[in-house]
């Protein structure tokens, strides 16, 4: 599934006749009849996972000899392989792609497709509470092979690799679909063991030995296979905008623009995550260029409209604030945005900035956090202060059209194959299977653990001739990957919840505050989440079982903390009174 | 079922066994089902014969096919394969459930008949439709020994079968009281994972026995033992397979744990025919 098409441009000869041809030979069996044809894997979703996924199966050589795999997309799949941006604009739709994700690309040969320029490295982590100002720091420890947690990229430079990859790799086996839709899916004859035929919008019917539902958190071959979905949606939508922002200070940690920052705030988390280092003598061809970072930042629904509406100058100076003000000022400028918002008026940037500032003042803002020094005498300049490198660069444009937002879910398939419930000859994978929660930025590192898994199972059928629509064959995907992705979705809700709707006067906060030093303490525990948000498990332990592993760490330590809200909750059982009659006035 | 089923007309053939699989042949494609653990075996059965040989473009014929679980696979992998049963609604189950599948089309062929019938055809039976060779580049006959009744009148014919330096390949289950206990005392009547009334104890053939039988059995062409040498040789191979419940797998035992036990329930046997002509083999 395709959300967003960032800015395509030149047309490419190549990836023309690619997907000229693929509709050529579709031609002739439109007209002719509706006998269904044959396909051993149909993908429904041609996003990120849907490609990786017929991108693994084309590079296994037992596979594509053997199998017959099509692959359909409602959008143009040729926008994409000619999407090439200039290096001042950015896809809204990044990614952090762990060393596993990257490594796991590698080795399928898409990788090498990928515009490494677009991609940015992640060294260091900052991750603190918009209440206690607890903090946690990650840096990529040492003995990584490559040091980096995890790589930033565009969606769509991900997407175009794979369509790339199967370009350079052409096979008769293989096809690509192109603005086709599912108009149906339907069951052969009476029986639960019929084979799905899936009638496609160009009039075409294939009967297919295994459909894979790459289709996102609506799945339609999720429904078709009757897997029941257990989920909730949080009452928190997600923001999603390209910022633009001055180069670091030049001897600071986050020099090349490698830190990612994320500050958990009573509405929901904000992440500032790089996608490039600005211009750089040391840099080839990089002269001119802006430092682009991208935000992800959950909040409530109403707020994240009220944001969008009001233009990006107001959005980038609230970026700003949120990762800098206090919470009870935060509030104050949430209220102001809402209220114009409610009243069909939009606040403006100069009204905000002077609201900024005077709040900046009342709190004693130190100069390198302030908002309103930005271009003064002091940006990067001299030594960098103390604890510059605590705070992402200040956003000064937001890139136009870029700012969008969804809302978020929690949702996990019962089963990954319909055999095992359902209707057969199914399977699923990324979102289709499972929304989990952008807090740690693993949406997208799950499905390809998906795909690499499933990859697995297919070519281990084929090696033994097995029928791979089959439950045999495919039951090893979810005993891989079914508790692996629950741990970590889990953890992100479990992480979620603690961090969002507190208040300033709860003792959750002290609890917050406990838990996140806790969690600063806990060497094992760091690593785990660097696993989580980056690192590569193989540099712990192997493969998923060091992945599952350091997320059973980071459960247990959340354990602990939600022990600690419960002791907290009992403190103010007893002391409420005292505490309400101290605070109660004061708003 | 149908007593058409049941035809005494081999030696091996024991009625009662084919009534009672003709009762289950329904449940032959439920992977969950009376077969469930079967199917879990397939792929190691597969394995243990790919490892030998490349099947692509062979005659392969597979004695006692049931539903088809292993003809299926071996047709897949492009050998041309017929699967024979002695029990009608078996071959039934096994041509419906192949019809669905159109890789299986122009390489697998079912027919409702014994192995005795395919060496020597009897007159009467004017078999319509396409015929079946004689012999062929591999037999297979799987967890198919443990019913018969004349097992070394089922081993002679099964060996006249193979080809001039073709493949012999088994699997069946040792006696020994492990098998016992597994195979009829915990599968059958504790976890009821198979059917109870599957296995009969004292059918169950040890790997000696199997080895003994080809030491001794002087090939009909050349005049020589079908195994000379042991293990190693290149004649003669036996591999424990043992399931393995947490990952619901069956695994293929190294050759080295033979000498451990690792034959000591189920296992997988292959055998060569020497080769034709006094000079062909090395």
């Amino acid at each position: 599934m395709l959300r967003t098409l960032g800015n395509g441009s030149a047309r490419r000869a190549g990836s023309q006749l690619f997907y000229a041809r693929c509709r050529q030979r579709y031609a002739s069996s439109t007209t002719v009849s509706q006998e269904p044809e044959h396909r051993d894997i149909v993908i429904v979703g041609g996003g990120p996972v849907g490609l990786a996924l017929t991108s693994a199966l084309r590079s296994s050589k037992a596979v594509s000899d053997a199998l017959s795999i099509e692959l359909i997309e409602a959008s143009p799949l040729s926008k994409v392989s000619e999407w090439n941006p200039g290096p001042d604009a950015f896809s809204n739709r990044a990614v952090s792609l762990t060393n596993a994700s990257v490594e796991f690309l590698r080795d399928i040969g898409a990788w090498e497709h990928v515009d490494e320029a677009r991609t940015c490295a992640v060294e260091d982590m900052q991750v603190w509470d918009g209440l206690s100002d607890a903090r946690i720091a990650f840096s990529a420890p040492e003995h990584l092979s490559a040091p980096q947690m995890s790589r930033m990229t565009e969606n769509l430079n991900l997407q175009r690799a794979c369509l790339r990859h199967l370009a350079a790799s052409p096979s008769p086996s293989v096809k690509l679909s192109e603005n086709t839709k599912v108009a149906s899916v339907v069951q052969e004859g009476e029986s639960e063991d019929g084979w799905p035929l899936v009638h496609l919008s160009d009039g075409r019917v294939l009967r297919a030995r295994l459909l894979i539902g790459a289709d996102g958190p609506n799945s339609p071959v999720r429904a078709y296979a009757r897997i029941p979905c257990y989920g909730h949606a949080y009452a928190t939508s997600g923001i999603v905008a390209t910022l633009f922002h001055a180069p670091p200070h030049p001897l600071s940690a986050n020099a090349h623009n490698s830190t990612a920052f994320q500050r958990f705030l009573t509405t929901g988390p904000i992440a500032f995550l790089p996608l490039q280092g600005g211009s750089s003598p040391q840099v080839p061809g990089s002269y001119g260029r802006p430092t682009t970072s991208s935000l992800v930042w959950s909040t409530t629904p109403e707020l994240a409209k009220a944001l969008i509406g009001s233009g990006e100058e107001v959005l980038s100076l609230m970026v700003n604030a949120a990762f800098r003000m206090p919470d009870v000022s935060l509030r104050y400028l949430n209220d102001i945005i809402l209220s114009a918002h409610r009243s069909g008026t939009t606040i403006s940037p100069e009204a905000l900035r002077e609201e900024i500032g005077f709040r900046e003042r009342a709190h004693g803002v130190p100069g390198h956090a302030s908002m309103l020094l930005e271009g003064s005498e002091t940006m990067g300049m001299g030594m960098p202060s103390e604890g510059e490198d605590l705070l992402p660069p200040l956003v000064h444009g937001i890139q136009k059209g870029t700012p969008a937002s969804f809302p978020l879910r929690y949702n996990h398939a019962e089963v990954y194959l319909g055999g095992e419930k359902g209707r057969g000859r199914t399977a699923l994978v990324g979102d289709a299977a499972h929304s989990v929660h952008p807090l740690a930025g693993q949406g997208l590192n799950l499905g390809l653990a998906d795909v690499r898994e499933l990859v697995r199972c297919v070519e281990a059928a084929v090696r033994v001739g097995g029928d791979v629509g089959s439950l045999p064959a495919l039951e090893a995907y979810p005993r891989a990957r079914y508790l692996a992705n629950h741990t970590v979705m889990s953890t992100c809700d479990k992480l979620h919840k603690l961090y969002t709707h507190g208040s300033a006067l709860s003792p959750v906060v002290w609890a917050r505050s406990v838990g996140l030093e806790v969690v600063n303490e806990m060497d094992t525990l760091k690593a785990g989440m660097m696993g989580a948000a980056g690192g590569r498990p193989e540099d712990a332990l192997r493969a998923g079982l060091g992945a599952k592993t350091n997320w059973d760490l980071a459960v247990k330590a959340l354990g602990a903390v939600g022990g600690a809200v419960q002791a907290a909750k009992i403190v103010r059982g007893v002391v409420g009174g005292v505490v309400g009659r101290a605070t109660g006035r004061a708003p | 079922m149908a007593s058409s089923v049941i035809r005494p007309l081999s030696r091996s053939v024991n009625p009662q066994e084919i009534a009672f699989f003709s009762k289950l042949s329904a449940q032959w494609w439920n992977e969950n089902g009376e077969f469930g653990l079967l199917h879990r075996m397939n792929p190691v059965r597969t394995q243990f014969i790919t490892d030998k040989l490349d099947l692509k473009g062979l005659d392969v014929l597979d004695v006692g096919c049931g539903g088809g679980l292993l003809s299926e696979g071996l047709a897949r992998l492009g050998a041309r394969t017929v699967g024979i049963d002695a029990s009608a609604s078996n071959i039934q189950i096994a041509s419906h459930h192949a019809s669905t599948d159109p890789s299986l089309a122009t390489t697998l062929t079912y027919r409702h008949t014994t192995a005795e019938d395919v060496l020597s055809p009897p007159p009467s039976s004017g078999s319509g439709g396409i015929s079946i060779p004689r012999q062929f580049d591999a037999v297979c006959s799987m967890e198919v020994l443990e019913h018969v009744d004349d097992p070394a009148s089922f081993l002679t014919t099964l060996s006249q079968l193979v080809k001039p330096g073709g493949h012999l390949f088994l699997s069946t289950i040792s006696r020994t009281p492990l098998a016992y206990f597994l195979t009829i005392f915990a599968a059958e009547q504790m976890l009821r994972k198979v059917e109870p009334g599957t296995h009969t104890y004292n059918k169950f053939i040890k790997p000696s026995e199997l080895v003994k039988f080809f030491r001794e059995l002087k090939d009909e062409e050349t005049g020589k033992e079908w195994i000379r040498r042991w293990a190693g040789s290149g004649e003669v191979d036996v591999r424990g397979i043992v399931w393995v419940p947490w990952e619901n797998q069956w695994k293929l035992l190294s050759r080295t744990a033979s000498e451990w036990g690792g034959t000591e329930c189920n296992y997988m046997f292959w055998v060569r025919r020497p080769e034709a002509g006094p000079s062909s083999t090395p």
